[in-house]
């Protein structure tokens, strides 16, 4: 098991002397004991292996092609990462903290200066004095007080023992007493309040102020690291109500604090990342069973911080319907395996058809195969089969069109309209704002500063709105591309890949000397692309069309632009225009898993479809279990292959101590 | 010379794009017989993701015998006047100069949006790019709409295809 070694955490304080030391090949997350590092605000650092002071000049997280433009936007999105990262340390701070302003203590810092004692009272709900107006508390404090003073001693209303503080979370009622006297309120334990068992427990720790909340950051570090395994990149929330730490904690003693917890832990997690990206795929497998949950509420922030998990494990909780999950509709996009059963929504018709609707890469629903990876595979696939671009160009005339033209909108606009657009040129853009769902980006970057120009005519419907979003003329064009976003187009030497440009020839435009009735030949171009956005405090990125209809003209480049229509949305990638990405049968996905050599539990030659189904099912065995590829075929094939019997067996054996050693993966 | 205003052109040509696309993809998910229809009998470049298809006739053809069932959602529609003087195709030739009226025009229409392919609902959104130049239809001897196209105004000239994402 990997744990923090408590000499880790002593030396927090000078922590950073040791960064940069044993810096190995493997740049995973969490490593093995000693390997954890945490820093001075006892975050868990798993991840920081190239000294911070070199911040941005590597473009680490890109495959390195030494583009400037690439290293320059690294640079600035580690500086975004640091302030966002102390906004979110911040956050945390607030989240475990409590900073309202009533006199009451609350999880984080309980009992704060006043060096009082508190306890959790459950139970009284039950009992009939909870029909009083006030709920029964009054009465139940009196109740208290009146059993916690001594029976022999003749107590004065000065002497009698007091609860100084008590408020109400949800079920439980909050009490602040005297330490001393904590024994004796832990007595009433068991005793019956009006018709109801009260159960009495002691509740957080006694703590002082800002050090309780880095104590209870370190706590979910330490956590985090136990429940993480890097090799096959699990990260185990499983049971977290039964964690005797958190319990410890005092993490589920209220409803409120419950609430707060996930979110808490989710952003302990980001920070032992130094990207997004690297925390985003240091995850493969996500467990969150036997968690007793109603609805993913708690939870949610899950698909936010691991958007790209494949493996999820919701088993044995209590979601009764669709909706119970429904916050999750559009995330996870890459899951595969999906595990919902011991909980009443399994038993939904029209459960498993929603799941397959929900997730497009969705294998394995309750450990039953519901799509192959070929359906899979073929998802992928265009009816239509993508061909390399057709681009009939006449003597090199849309070539060197459009290789100057996206130079020149990058660099010099006004340069650009005085070249090729003249009086009759029409530009005119706009944005496609419901496509985020299709892209695999976390969020989308404001459309704000376009939309307000934007000539989507299926919403732009007035007449005058039209027009004024038409801009003809090289003098209206130059007034709106001035107020247009900077832009950083790829190269298209050095990216050929990351553009689609189609070309022909065009019969019937417009003549500007007006001689020929028939019109004159031009091209239309079609271009499809993505580029930078450069504003002053960052840089996204976005996907385009953009059509080019252009003619003869006088201009020293011999050709006008007679129409620009430019279509933005939200980027995209350029895969749907590779012709090679279209294979009949890619590779199936991978397989995260210590033991497993390559194309397990994926179809080969001479390898059965049931074959192909038991190693999947022997890999989520051994994902679930931490048993050994043979341990786990074993488990399942001594119970018929049936995942949950097999899964039970499991943990009848573990309990009676009959598993040896050898059974278990070593590295987990 | 008949010299149409601005607004008349941007009014003729939006409509003239929304009709177009409103009725375009409804024939391609579920009335692929009259597809043909709105093709001009001389195109230009027809292209769908790189493959050339010679006229209306061919693209009828492919979608009723070879492509699933398929869903569009358009999403972003634009369109610019590309020729206000459009030498519309007649049973003679083409209109000359005094002959025109706002309706020869020829149009540029982008579209933006999502295609679906295929039975199942779970199948996935691909986003498409699609560009159009639709030009008047040919008009008889009397100067009206040839029949036999369903009387469309506008047809397609050339068109192209892509499957973005």
């Amino acid at each position: 098991m990997l744990k923090l070694s408590t000499a880790t955490m002593h030396n927090m304080g000078r922590a950073k002397v040791s960064r940069g030391r044993s810096r190995g090949p493997d740049r995973g997350a969490v490593r093995k004991r000693g390997g954890n590092r945490v820093d001075r605000d006892g975050d868990f650092d798993m991840d920081r292996n190239v000294d911070r002071g070199r911040g941005g000049k590597k473009a680490r997280g890109y495959s390195g092609r030494g583009n400037l433009m690439i290293a320059s936007t690294q640079g600035r999105d580690q500086r975004k990462m640091s302030i966002d990262r102390d906004r979110t340390r911040n956050a945390i701070q607030k989240a475990l903290s409590d900073n309202t302003t009533t006199s009451q203590a609350n999880f984080g810092r309980p009992a704060a200066k006043s060096g009082t004692s508190q306890a959790i009272i459950r139970g009284w709900k039950q009992s009939k004095a909870s029909s009083n107006p006030d709920g029964g508390i009054q009465s139940l404090v009196a109740f208290l007080e009146k059993k916690m003073t001594p029976s022999d001693s003749k107590a004065s209303a000065n002497t009698r023992t007091r609860i100084t503080k008590w408020r109400v979370e949800g079920d439980a009622l909050i009490v602040s007493v005297r330490p001393e006297l904590m024994f004796r309120l832990l007595k009433i334990n068991g005793f019956s309040f009006a018709g109801a068992a009260l159960t009495i427990e002691e509740y957080g720790q006694p703590a002082v102020g800002e050090a309780s909340t880095a104590d209870t950051k370190a706590k979910l570090t330490t956590f985090l690291g136990k429940r993480y395994f890097q090799q096959t990149k699990l990260l185990n929330l499983s049971g977290l109500g039964d964690d005797p730490d958190l319990v410890s904690m005092g993490l589920f003693s209220t409803t409120s604090t419950k609430s707060r917890f996930f979110p808490a832990l989710m952003k302990m997690w980001e920070l032992g990342f130094d990207s997004p990206e690297k925390c985003r795929n240091a995850v493969d497998s996500v467990s969150l069973a036997n968690n007793q949950l109603d609805d993913i509420s708690d939870v949610t922030t899950l698909s936010q911080t691991i958007p790209n998990v494949k493996n999820l494990d919701l088993s044995n909780n209590n979601f009764k319907d669709l909706e119970a999950l429904s916050g999750w509709r559009w995330k996870f996009r890459r899951l595969e395996f999906l595990d919902l059963t011991g909980s009443p929504l399994s038993a939904d018709p029209s459960f498993k058809d929603t799941m397959l609707k929900w997730y497009p890469k969705l294998r394995i629903l309750n450990n039953t195969e519901v799509r192959t990876t070929a359906e899979i595979a073929a998802q992928g696939k265009a009816p239509i089969p993508v061909q390399p671009a057709y681009f009939r160009d006449d003597s090199q005339i849309a070539e060197n069109f459009v290789r100057a033209f996206f130079v020149g909108y990058d660099n010099d606009r006004n340069d650009l309209v005085n070249g090729i657009y003249d009086n009759n040129s029409t530009f005119s853009f706009n944005v496609n704002t419901s496509i985020p769902r299709a892209s695999q980006q976390n969020s989308i970057p404001s459309w704000d500063p376009y939309i307000k120009k934007s000539r989507n005519i299926l919403k732009i419907n007035h007449l005058p709105a039209q027009m004024s979003r038409s801009y003809v003329g090289s003098e209206k064009i130059r007034e709106l591309w001035n107020t247009l976003p900077r832009t950083k187009h790829p190269d298209m030497a050095a990216r050929p890949e990351e553009w689609l440009i189609e070309c022909h020839s065009i019969p019937g435009l417009p003549d500007p000397s007006e001689q020929c009735e028939v019109g004159v030949g031009g091209l239309l171009i079609v271009v499809h692309g993505k580029f930078d956005e450069i504003s002053p405090s960052k840089v996204d990125t976005r996907s385009f069309d953009r059509t080019f209809v252009i003619g003869p003209g006088g201009g020293a480049r011999g050709v006008r632009v007679i129409s620009d229509m430019l279509t933005l949305r939200a980027y995209g990638g350029h895969d749907a225009w590779d012709p090679n990405s279209q294979q009949p049968n890619p590779p199936g996905p991978r397989v995260n898993h210590p033991q497993a050599p390559d194309g397990y539990g994926a179809p080969a030659p001479g390898k059965t479809d049931a074959r192909v189904q038991q190693e999947q099912m022997i890999l989520q065995m051994s994902f679930k279990t931490r048993m050994t590829l043979v341990y786990s075929e074993m488990a399942l094939s001594g119970n018929g292959w049936n995942m949950e019997a097999a899964l039970r067996n499991f943990e009848e054996l573990k309990v009676q101590g009959k598993l040896p050693q050898d059974a278990f993966l070593l590295v987990m | 010379m008949f010299a149409p205003n601005e607004d008349t052109l941007t009014k003729v040509s939006t409509d003239a794009a929304m009709e177009f696309v409103q009725a375009f993809y409804t024939s391609l998910q579920s009335n692929r017989g009259s597809i043909s229809t709105f093709y001009s009998p001389a195109t230009s470049t027809i292209l769908f993701n790189g493959n050339v298809v010679a006229g209306g006739a061919a693209v009828q053809d492919i979608f009723v015998s070879q492509m699933p069932p398929t869903h569009y959602e358009v999403q972003s529609l634009d369109c610019q006047v590309i020729n206000q003087k459009y030498p519309t195709a007649t049973a003679t030739g083409v209109k000359r100069a005094a002959e025109k009226s706002a309706k020869d025009i020829s149009i540029l229409v982008t579209v933006s949006g999502y295609a679906k392919f295929g039975v199942p609902k779970n199948v996935p959104q691909r986003v498409f790019s699609e560009t159009f130049v639709l030009v008047p239809a040919p008009t008889n001897s009397l100067g009206g709409v040839a029949k036999g196209k369903g009387g469309k105004g506008w047809l397609i000239q050339s068109q192209n295809f892509r499957l973005v994402v």
